[in-house]
Order: structure tokens, then C-alpha cells, then sequence
């Protein structure tokens, strides 16, 4: 096995990390903690498949978006609107999500765990690079999404850093009654970035489904809804950071498909994400800054 | 306005006597609430049942008709009310567990990997200790249980206090690595080889682990309800693990309601600032309810093992953990609302195989009825409780 075959393999594991990571930025720069990001992804798995089975790639991407983000909007009228708790929410959020992805699964497809097999993207080539040996694994066959999610870091930083959209979403985790009395719609603002996080889940789902697997399985997502907060928390909140912790769990992931023939019971190498991800959390929380007023519901015209 | 101090009646805290309290006369307006408050949860199941129905009438069956299956099926043959009462059981201790860690506002969704490690710990101590008797074993198992539901919350607990790492994460992720865990263990240590594969090389041997010896075995309520004239067929296995369940919510009651551990616990969750403020070291307190926690996870998955299987195998039941938050969360992190909370998942549960059967419906429904139903008690509960603020704002206004 090559290294940039290696490298190329990490790079398409860390897409559904690095997405929903993304999602969750802006989620959480918002005030909104989201833990049912891993069930935004598994209805995105599921709707990506029934877009991609009946009607191509495209529309599966889109599905699965809109999946997520209507999944996210539960999310935001729970929290923003009823002010419940949003752990308890993203958590109850997570079990319907597995129920009825299962469910529409019978439904749709009369199997209970597996969609058939989905239409996946054409994949891409870089030309004149594509003629070199070495290089091969890393330029050709790229997945557009994964180009999709490369661009999204940079929109992302830009989005946020840059603009006055950004600027007022941040305000709205930081500080929003402040916010609230310079004009700002914080509510408006809270839905929307739950909105978006349930968007690129949502998105991160479809991936898994189109892209990676080629069809639904029930259970795929494998908790990486959870390991995108763990990246975004390592990432410090931002997109560049987040980027480079997913390529690290990517990688953690890759490797550990490759080293089955290895001494190491293959238990243990299955381990390595979950055990990375706690490393990583119990070694960088100390220093990471969240939103100050992450979590915390905001009552207009005070409580 | 007797009422208006929030925690005026609560129990003194550490060094009080023992004392009874008497409970203050209720006027008209906190009767109404009380009411309203108890009413509460059968709205969001009305609520839930009414998306389901919703369901049910996009896929062409007829909801009244389903649910009335439903109940005849639940309650109207003695083995559908002993198999509730079998899988309310293991529920009541997963809620349990998740509750008396929501008491502090600690969210241990680890009870899912915490139970497979309790149950695992069980089972070594189930074959490997031999010649003991039932009174020595059984409870050896059960201690064996609950350390190894503990010290699989000890990491999580440890990180959360001295690294601040936020334990919805890191119990989730070690709930995949028990998962791992329990497989290695089972497939590499511990594998049953003595198991007889049927005659003539066919079928292959079961990958689990050797059976418990019968003196750690749990007996089942058959001899205890047929006392009480109730007879039990034997293909149904609820067992003892039921009234300890109950017991350890009376038990968790009294801990949280009239200790000076728990009147800890409540003032961390409160206010911890206050409470450090007042002398309680809180991340001790919050360290300690964990491993409780834990503690009771352990005991989740025994009385499936000890009670029905008598064998920790790969299949083991998965997602017990996950249930037992949505128990809690319905019974509003009360003792003996989990043990409602339980019965009514042990009915859906019940109750959606019935329908299977004899409507067609998918089981997958009631799963969705639950979901719903777990979100629409937390919000129905959320805007009573604003309800009552407000009104008794006004009220203090008014007078």
C-alpha cells in the first residue's frame, strides 16, 4: 500500500467529519449545542440513498440536505423557540432518527436495514497529473463532494469571519442579548445556524450513502456525528481547525481498516477513532473557547 | 403565599435530625398546578399517539383499530402482562441510572457501554467462581456488576471533573469502545469451546461466552404470582430483578429526598456556585453521583442475563441505554416515575409486537411514537413549568 493511497483513503474518510464539523460551527457560534447531529446524518444516509436510487446523485445530495435541515428545524423550535434543554432535544432528536429512517426504509425499499444499490457521481480525474504513477490514488477518481467539502472550509472561514451574516450569528453565541439590542434577530439567528448544521450533516449523510458505500446501511454513520462536535471542539470552533482535525480522525479511520492483518486484535484496531477522539478531547478542552453563551437559551425581554 | 420561596420546604441539609415534615396546607391555585403538572405527560403521550396515528393512516391501517390491538394484546393474556413487566425491568435500572445523573445535570448517555460492561463483568464472575452457594453468588455477581458499570464510568467522571471534557462525548465514544471490548472478550478470551454442535457437523457453535453457573442464576416470579392466584405461562421470564428494580427507586428516593447526600446533589444542580459557596465541594458530589450512576448501569443488562440467557453472547441486547434516558426524561428523573416510564416502554414494547402480528404494522411506528413521544413530554414540561411561573408572577403582582 502506498502513502498517497493511504492519504487519499484519509482524505474521503474525514468528508462526513469534516462536513458535519462544519455544520456544528455554525450551529454552536449561534448558541446552539447540537448532539443530534449524528441522527441529521443518519436521515441524510437514508434520504441521500432514496434521492440517489430513484433519482441520481444530485438529487440525493439535495434530499439528504433538506432531510437534515428539517431535522435541524425540530432542533431549533425545541430549543430557540421552547427553550427545552438542548442536550435532551439533540438526544430525542437522535433516537427518532433511527426509528424512522428504519422505518421508511420498510417502506420504501422492503428491507429493513439496506437500500439497494444507489447512482453514484461521475468522478473526476485531474488531467495531466493523472499520468503520474505515484500520484494516482490521491488525483483520480475524486468524489465532487469531496471537492464540495475542501471548498466548504474556506467558505466557511469566510463566511463567518468576513461577512456581516457571520459577524451577527458569532454575535448571537457570544452575547446575545447584546446582539438583541443592537437589532439583531437572535432567534432568526439561532434558526438559521441550526438550520445550516442540519444542512451540512444532512449533506455529510449522503456522502456516507452516495459516495462512500454506494447504498443505505442501517447504522453507518457509526457515531461520527458525535466525532465531528469532538472535531469541531479541537478545531477550537473554527472551520481551518476543524478541517485539520477531521483529516485526523480520516486518517485515524483509514488506518484502521488497513492494519487487519496485523497482530492487533481487530477489536482493538476498531477502537482507534473512539480512543482518538477522548485523547484528543481530554488533551485539548483545557484551552479550547466556546461560544461564551453556547448552550444557554435566550429569553427576549429577559427571564 | 406559602409557596413562593423555592426550597422552603425542602429537608435541612447535613446534621439535621430525623424529623417528619409536614406537608404545607395546598391552597387552590398550587392544587390547580399540581394537577396540571400530573396531567402533563398524558398529554405529549396523547400527543405522540396522535402522530402516530398520522403514520398509521399514511400507510392505510386504521390507528383506532391498531391501538385498540394494541391494548387487548397488552393486557388481555397473562403472558403479555408478565412479558411487560420482563422488559420493564432492565429499564427501570437504565432509568434510573440516567436519572439520578440528570439530578446533577450530568448527561451519562454512557449507560449504553456501562451496562455491557456491568453485564460482562456478571458473567466472568458467573462461571468462573464454582461451589459457592446461591446466597454467596448471586450477590457476588451483582457486586461484580456494578463495579464494572463504575469503572467504566470512572473515565468519563475523571475527565469531566479535572479536564472539563463534556461527558455526552466521551461516554459516547466509550460506548463504542465496551462494544469492541465485549467482543474481543468474548471471541478471544473467553469463548465457549465445550459447546456440542448439532448432530452431523451441522450449525456452528454459538460466540459467547461459558454458561453462568446455576447459583448465580436469578429465579423467575412464577412461584411468587401463582401465591397470589396469577399463573404465569413458562415461556415467559420476569424474575426477581423486578422487585429489586422497585426497591432501588424507593431507595434512590429517599437517598435524593431526605439525606444529606442528596440534598447535595439537589444544590449542585441548582446553583453550584451557591453550593460551593454554602461548603459542598461539588465536583466531588458531581463525581460520586457518576460513578453511581454507573453503579446502577452495571445492574441493567442482569436480568436478562441471569434471568433469561444464563450467558453473555455477542447478541446481547444493544440499546438499553438509550431507552433508559427517555424513561427518566418521561418520568421527570423521578424514582418512581422511571418505574412508570419503564412499564409504559415495556407495554409499547409489547404492544407493538401485537400489532405486528395481527395489523401488520411495522414495530418501526411505535419506535417513532416513541421518539415523539420523548420530545413532546420535554417541551409539554417545559411550557407548563413557564405557565406556573408566570401565573404565580402575576399573582405576587396581584397581591
Amino acid at each position: 500500500m502506498s502513502v498517497s493511497e493511504l492519504l487519499a483513503s484519509a482524505l474521503r474518510m474525514s468528508v462526513p467529519v469534516l462536513l458535519t464539523a462544519l455544520g456544528a460551527i455554525y450551529s454552536e457560534r449561534s448558541g446552539i449545542v447540537n448532539i443530534g447531529l449524528e441522527g441529521m446524518m443518519i436521515i441524510g444516509t437514508f434520504f441521500g440513498a432514496v434521492g440517489g436510487y430513484y433519482y441520481g446523485p444530485m438529487v440525493g445530495v439535495i434530499l439528504g440536505m433538506l432531510a437534515g435541515m428539517a431535522f435541524a428545524l425540530i432542533h431549533a423550535v425545541a430549543t430557540v423557540t421552547f427553550k427545552i434543554n438542548q442536550i435532551v432535544s439533540g438526544v430525542a432528536l437522535n433516537i427518532l432518527a433511527a426509528g424512522l429512517a428504519r422505518f421508511l426504509c420498510i417502506q420504501i425499499f422492503h428491507m429493513a436495514t439496506t437500500s439497494p444499490e444507489v447512482h453514484q457521481f461521475t468522478k473526476w480525474n485531474i488531467p495531466g497529473l493523472d499520468r503520474i504513477e505515484v500520484l494516482k490514488p490521491l488525483v483520480t477518481g475524486i468524489s465532487p463532494l469531496l471537492v464540495v467539502a475542501l471548498l466548504a472550509v474556506p467558505f466557511t472561514h469566510y463566511v463567518l469571519n468576513r461577512t456581516v451574516f457571520g459577524l451577527r450569528l458569532r454575535s448571537c453565541g457570544e452575547n446575545p442579548l447584546a446582539a438583541d439590542t443592537l437589532g439583531v434577530n437572535v432567534y432568526l439567528m439561532r434558526y438559521l445556524g441550526t438550520a445550516i448544521g442540519g444542512a451540512f450533516a444532512g449533506l455529510a449523510g449522503s456522502f456516507l450513502a452516495i459516495e462512500h458505500t454506494g447504498m443505505y446501511i442501517e447504522g453507518m454513520t457509526q457515531g461520527k456525528g458525535f466525532i465531528a462536535l469532538a472535531a469541531m471542539i479541537f478545531g477550537n470552533w473554527s472551520a481551518l481547525g476543524s478541517m485539520w482535525a477531521a483529516f485526523l480522525f480520516g486518517f485515524a479511520e483509514s488506518v484502521s481498516f488497513r492494519v487487519v492483518s496485523s497482530k492487533i486484535p481487530y477489536q482493538f484496531i476498531k477502537m482507534i477513532p473512539y480512543l482518538l477522539t477522548l485523547a484528543v478531547l481530554a488533551g485539548v478542552v483545557g484551552r479550547a473557547q466556546a461560544p461564551a453563551q453556547e448552550g444557554e437559551p435566550y429569553e427576549r425581554g429577559g427571564a | 403565599m406559602s409557596q413562593t420561596t423555592p426550597g422552603a420546604n425542602e429537608p435541612k441539609p447535613a446534621g439535621s435530625r430525623r424529623r417528619r415534615l409536614t406537608p404545607l396546607p395546598l391552597d387552590k391555585q398550587s392544587r390547580r398546578f399540581m394537577w396540571l403538572q400530573i396531567a402533563t405527560p398524558f398529554l405529549a403521550i396523547l400527543f405522540a399517539s396522535l402522530i402516530g396515528s398520522l403514520i398509521m393512516l399514511a400507510i392505510g391501517k386504521d390507528p383506532l383499530n391498531v391501538y385498540a390491538r394494541m391494548f387487548s394484546f397488552s393486557f388481555g393474556r397473562a403472558d403479555s402482562i408478565a412479558t411487560i413487566l420482563f422488559r420493564a425491568t432492565p429499564l427501570i435500572f437504565a432509568g434510573l441510572a440516567s436519572a439520578i445523573a440528570f439530578k446533577i445535570n450530568v448527561f451519562n448517555i454512557g449507560v449504553e457501554g456501562q451496562y455491557l460492561m456491568g453485564a460482562m463483568m456478571a458473567s466472568i464472575v458467573g462461571f468462573t467462581v464454582k461451589g459457592l452457594p446461591a446466597y454467596i453468588h448471586l450477590p457476588l455477581v451483582i457486586v461484580a456488576a456494578m463495579l464494572g458499570g463504575a469503572l467504566w464510568a470512572l473515565l468519563p467522571a475523571y475527565l469531566k471533573v479535572k479536564r472539563g471534557v463534556h461527558e455526552v462525548i466521551s461516554t459516547i465514544m466509550l460506548n463504542y469502545v465496551a462494544a469492541s471490548l465485549l467482543h474481543f472478550f468474548i471471541a478471544n478470551v473467553f469463548m465457549d469451546k465445550s459447546q456440542v454442535v448439532g448432530q452431523g457437523g451441522m450449525g456452528s457453535p454459538r460466540m459467547r461466552m461459558p454458561l453462568i453457573e446455576a447459583s448465580a442464576r436469578m429465579p423467575t416470579l412464577h412461584s411468587f404470582f401463582a401465591h397470589l392466584g396469577v399463573n404465569f405461562p413458562p415461556h415467559v421470564y420476569v424474575n426477581w430483578f423486578l422487585f429489586i428494580g422497585i426497591a432501588l427507586a424507593a431507595v434512590l428516593f429517599y437517598v435524593i429526598w431526605r439525606t444529606p447526600f442528596g440534598y447535595e446533589i439537589r444544590a449542585v444542580a441548582q446553583n453550584p456556585t451557591a453550593a460551593e459557596a454554602a461548603g459542598i465541594n461539588s465536583k466531588r458530589q458531581i463525581f460520586r453521583t457518576f460513578l453511581i450512576s454507573g453503579a446502577i448501569a452495571g445492574l441493567v443488562g442482569l436480568s436478562d442475563l441471569l434471568g433469561f440467557f444464563g450467558y453473555m453472547d455477542i447478541d446481547f441486547p444493544r440499546g438499553r441505554g438509550f431507552d433508559g434516558i427517555a424513561v427518566a426524561l418521561l418520568g421527570k428523573n423521578d424514582p418512581f416515575g422511571v418505574i412508570l416510564g419503564a412499564l409504559l416502554f415495556g407495554f409499547l414494547s409489547r404492544g407493538s409486537e401485537g400489532v405486528l402480528v395481527f395489523s401488520g404494522v411495522p414495530a418501526e411506528v411505535i419506535t417513532i411514537i416513541q421518539g415523539v413521544m420523548i420530545l413532546s413530554i420535554v417541551v409539554a414540561y417545559e411550557i407548563v413549568t413557564r405557565y406556573i411561573r408566570v401565573q404565580k408572577k402575576k399573582e405576587a403582582i396581584g397581591a
